[in-house]
This record gives structure tokens, sequence and C-alpha cells, in this order.
């Protein structure tokens, strides 16, 4: 019986929407349709075709090789010349980054997009290294060709923003005992750190982002942290989209790279590398 | 009949009163979704672009050139991976992760052993009046200062402060140990220490005071392997 009124009252609700609806004039749907699309044109335009053609301007100013200054047309070779020259060429720039961090004094982060390879780097050794299972390039860093991502793009350049979903430094605080049986009481177990996801945002000047996801898909800790962290992100790109639409010198479009690799090897490289640290990235 | 028009017109004007207010509610809503999605909008924007490629810029160069400059590209890569590789220290050297606590004894070429260990809890003790230690592993790159045989244990104040006991002297007997740090000890300075465990069944795990603990077997082979002088990186 129950079921049959709300039916019958859902029923009813329709019938009146719908007498509603077609109660309004074709013109002011024709009113309402339009000034939404407009809307969508506007916001295209200003959010969107703006801000990336003040980008896309910008990085093509970057290029020194401008062609068509010959009248002849490159063959094959020679285009299959210039792509080695210029891959080896990148190699030797992320192998003078190397050399340059390796005097430094503190822990830096190797990205080998090449071999699938996250490396922390200290004084020249390779302390630990994780395979890269997952690599995500957003379109404006996947159209740029390796001669930009090289020269723009891999750095050594310092972290400007971070944030994660994990402390650095996991420190629990533990009152004194007062006396040895309250000790005895408390040290029958150490405290072991609590294990959570691990997912980490890094943000440069020159508009690059690099995300860490950890590989596993199942969450070990709170789906609270995991939203807390998007929340940051969102919040953040957010205000950095707002800041490229009040004022023209910010960049108008953000490059991003996700790469994925498993939970504690994640865990591993963000504790080690400093507030801040230096990063390089080979394509 | 003008009573009549005046009715319909009071009650049609409500009505697109409503009908624009909620026309200006949709496009504030839309353009509100619209900012929140603004890097999805960028990104379709994103397509309708294209960067040029420089290779083509480059191939129109004479190929004589081009080739001498890749020789030379490639000498250069090499020299830079011999400076890279003359980092790494000639003699065997110990890496440990204090995430997974986890040790790697090495030289350049090859793993020597791998195993676990145990490093600083990060476990902060608050004994009021001032009083507070932090449990860590410092971490950077270090140098074995000194190497111990049957190392003797002098208990800090914070080891009494911990068990709830009263703080002796200095020098006083209670505060000498001989086997709690194992049958080796090798020193890093500032009171840090690699050294055994009675508590094997905490290796890897966290839950040291800042010393490196190793099992037995690891802690031998790592005492004669390395010297002093002899590189640890912690991470």
């Amino acid at each position: 019986m129950k079921i049959n009124s709300i039916l019958q009252r859902v029923k009813d609700l329709l019938v009146k929407g719908i007498a509603l609806l077609s109660a309004i004039p074709l013109k002011t749907v024709l009113v309402f349709i339009s000034i939404q699309l407009a809307v969508l044109a506007l916001a295209f335009v200003v959010l969107g075709l703006l801000p990336v053609h003040r980008e896309v301007k910008r990085i093509s100013n970057e290029l020194v090789y401008q062609p068509g200054n010959s009248p002849n047309s490159p063959t094959h070779a020679s285009i299959e010349l210039a792509r080695q020259l210029i891959k080896s060429e990148h190699h030797e720039a992320i192998l003078n980054s190397t050399f340059m961090l390796s005097k430094s004094d503190s822990i830096s982060l190797i990205i080998d997009l090449n071999d699938s390879l996250a490396i922390l780097s200290f004084k020249g050794i390779n302390l630990f290294q994780s395979k890269i299972s997952t690599i995500k390039f957003n379109k404006g860093l996947a159209k740029l060709p390796l001669y930009l991502l090289d020269s723009l793009f891999s750095g050594p350049f310092a972290t400007e923003t971070e944030f994660s979903s994990i402390e650095k430094f996991p420190i629990v605080v533990k009152k004194a005992p007062k006396d040895s049986i309250e000790a005895k009481l408390a040290n029958k177990a150490p405290e072991l750190p609590k294990h959570r996801d691990v997912f980490w945002y890094f943000s440069f000047s020159n508009s690059l982002t690099i995300e860490l996801h950890q590989e596993e898909e199942t969450l070990v800790g709170l789906r609270s942290d995991f939203k807390k962290y998007q929340l940051k992100k969102s919040k953040w790109l957010r205000q950095k989209n707002l800041n490229a639409i009040t004022q023209t010198n910010q960049r108008g479009y953000t490059y991003q790279l996700s790469i994925e690799i498993p939970r504690e090897d994640a865990r591993s490289i963000y504790r080690a590398l400093p507030v801040n640290p230096m990063v390089i990235v080979r394509y | 009949m003008e009573i009549n028009e005046n009715s319909v017109q009071k009650t049609r004007k409500p009505n697109q009163l409503l009908l624009y207010a909620i026309i200006l509610i949709f496009s504030i809503a839309l353009a509100s979704i619209c900012f929140h999605k603004q890097h999805r909008i960028k990104e379709l924007a994103m397509s309708f672009y294209s960067f040029p490629d420089p290779v083509y810029g480059l191939a129109e160069k004479d190929s004589a050139e081009l080739v001498r400059q890749l020789l030379a590209s490639e000498k250069r890569i090499a020299g830079l991976k011999r400076k890279i590789e003359n980092f790494a220290p000639n003699q065997p050297y110990l890496i440990v992760n204090t995430t997974t606590n986890t040790f790697v004894l090495r030289t350049r070429d090859k793993i020597i052993r791998e195993g676990l260990c145990s490093t600083g809890s990060y476990t902060q003790l608050d004994a009021g009046e001032d009083l507070q230690w932090i449990f860590k592993t410092p971490k950077g790159m270090f140098r074995i200062q000194s190497k111990l045989k049957r190392p003797l244990w002098v208990k800090p104040d914070w080891a009494f402060i911990e068990e709830g006991l009263p703080v002796p002297p200095k020098n006083h007997p209670d505060r000498y140990q001989y086997g709690t740090l194992g049958d080796y000890a090798l020193s890093l300075g500032q009171g840090y220490l690699i050294h055994g465990t009675l508590y094997q069944r905490f290796l890897g795990q966290p839950v040291t005071h800042g010393c490196i603990r190793l099992g037995d077997d690891d802690l031998k082979e790592v005492f004669f392997k390395l010297n002093e002088g002899s590189k640890v990186y912690i991470f």
C-alpha cells in the first residue's frame, strides 16, 4: 500500500512538472539554451583558449632551430640524424645536471622516464631506485617535442610547492613514565607508525607539476586522508588557475607528469627527500 | 475585458520573474562548474594547438656537421658517465633506508649483503622541565669514525627516564652495560653507532633511539667489510 501511494505521488509530481514545463513559452526555452551556450563559450575562451594561447606563444618563442631557413627540404636521413643529435644532447644535459647535483649536500630525485625509474641520488650515488609502472603526461606535455622538454622541463629545478598524504617526519610524542611500573606497562611493545597511503605532488616555477601515486589501488589507510590530499591539490590548482586569469605574467597552463610506483617505495623516496628538493627529469 | 487582461498580466509576471531567476541561477552554476573544471577546459583548448618540432630546423643543417656534433656529444656523455661513476667509493660502503628499515652493503659493482635493520623510532620523549629527546637516525653521508669489539654501552639520561628510574650521576656503575650493543659497534660520530641488538625480533621496524641496529650475522659482515673512513649513506 505504502509503495503504491508513493508511486502515485511521484506520478502526480511528474505530471505537474511536465505541465509546468509545457507551459514555458518556446521563446523562453530558446533564451535559456542560448544563454547557457554563451556562458559555455565564454568560459571556454576566457578559461581555456586565452591562457593556453598565451602559453603556446611563449613556448614557441623559445625555439632556437626555426624550420624553413633552408631552400632545400631535409631528407629522411638528416631528420633521423637530427633526432639522434637532440636525444644525445638531452642525455648529455641530464648527465651534466646529475654531475652538478652530485656536488650538493642534499638528496635529489631523478625521474628517468627513458628507463622508467625513480632514483634517489646523493653525491653521485644511486641510494635507491624504484620501477615506475605508469607514466602519464597531460596534453601540453605530451605535445612538446623532446627538444623543448629537454630545454624547459628537465631541470634540475627546486620544488616550489609540495604537499602529500603523509608527513615528512612522523614524530610520535611520548610522555616520560612516572616510575618503573608505568614504564614496564608502556614498553610491552614498541609503538609502530600507522600505515598510510602515499600520494605526493610537487610543483615548480616553470609551471611543471609532478604527481606521484602509489600503484596499489586499494587503500590501506583512511579514505579521509586521501580526500584531504585531493582537496589540497584541487584548492592549489584552483588558485593557480585564478592567478592565470587575473595576472597576465602568470603561466596560463600547467604541464603535468604523473607517475606510479609501489607504495613503500614512494614512502621511502618522499621521506628521504629534503623539503623542496631538487628534481631532474629524463624524458 | 480590461479587468480580465489585468488579472492575466498579474498572474504571468511572477512566473516570468521566476524563469529569469532560474536562467540566472543556471548560468551562475554553469560558470562555477566551468571555473572548477578549468584544467579540463584547458586540456580541451590544448587540443587545438601544436608546438613546432625543431628537428626539421636542425635537419636543414649540413649532415656532416650533424654527424660531427653527434660524435662530440657521445664523447662528452662517455666522459660524464666516467666522472659520475668515480663518485662511488672504491671501498665497500653501506646504504641504510630509515623508512623501510633495510640496509645494503655494497661495492661500486656489486651488492655484498642486504637485509633488515632497525633505525630511529621518531619518538619524542617528553620528560617535562624542557627535557626532550627526539629519537631519530640522522640522514646524510657519514664516515666510520671507529670500530669496537665487545662494545660497552654508557647509558645516557634518557635511558633511565624512559624506564622510569632515577638518573644516576655521571660515571655511576649503573650506567655501564656490556652485551646490550652486541659483539661489535661502528661509530658514526656524535654518539650514533651501528651495533647489534638483543631484540632481533624488532629488526625491520623503527624502534631505536637513533642508532642503527643490525642482526648478528649482518653486523659481523658489516664490521669486517667496512674500515675506519668507509662511507655510510643514510636516507
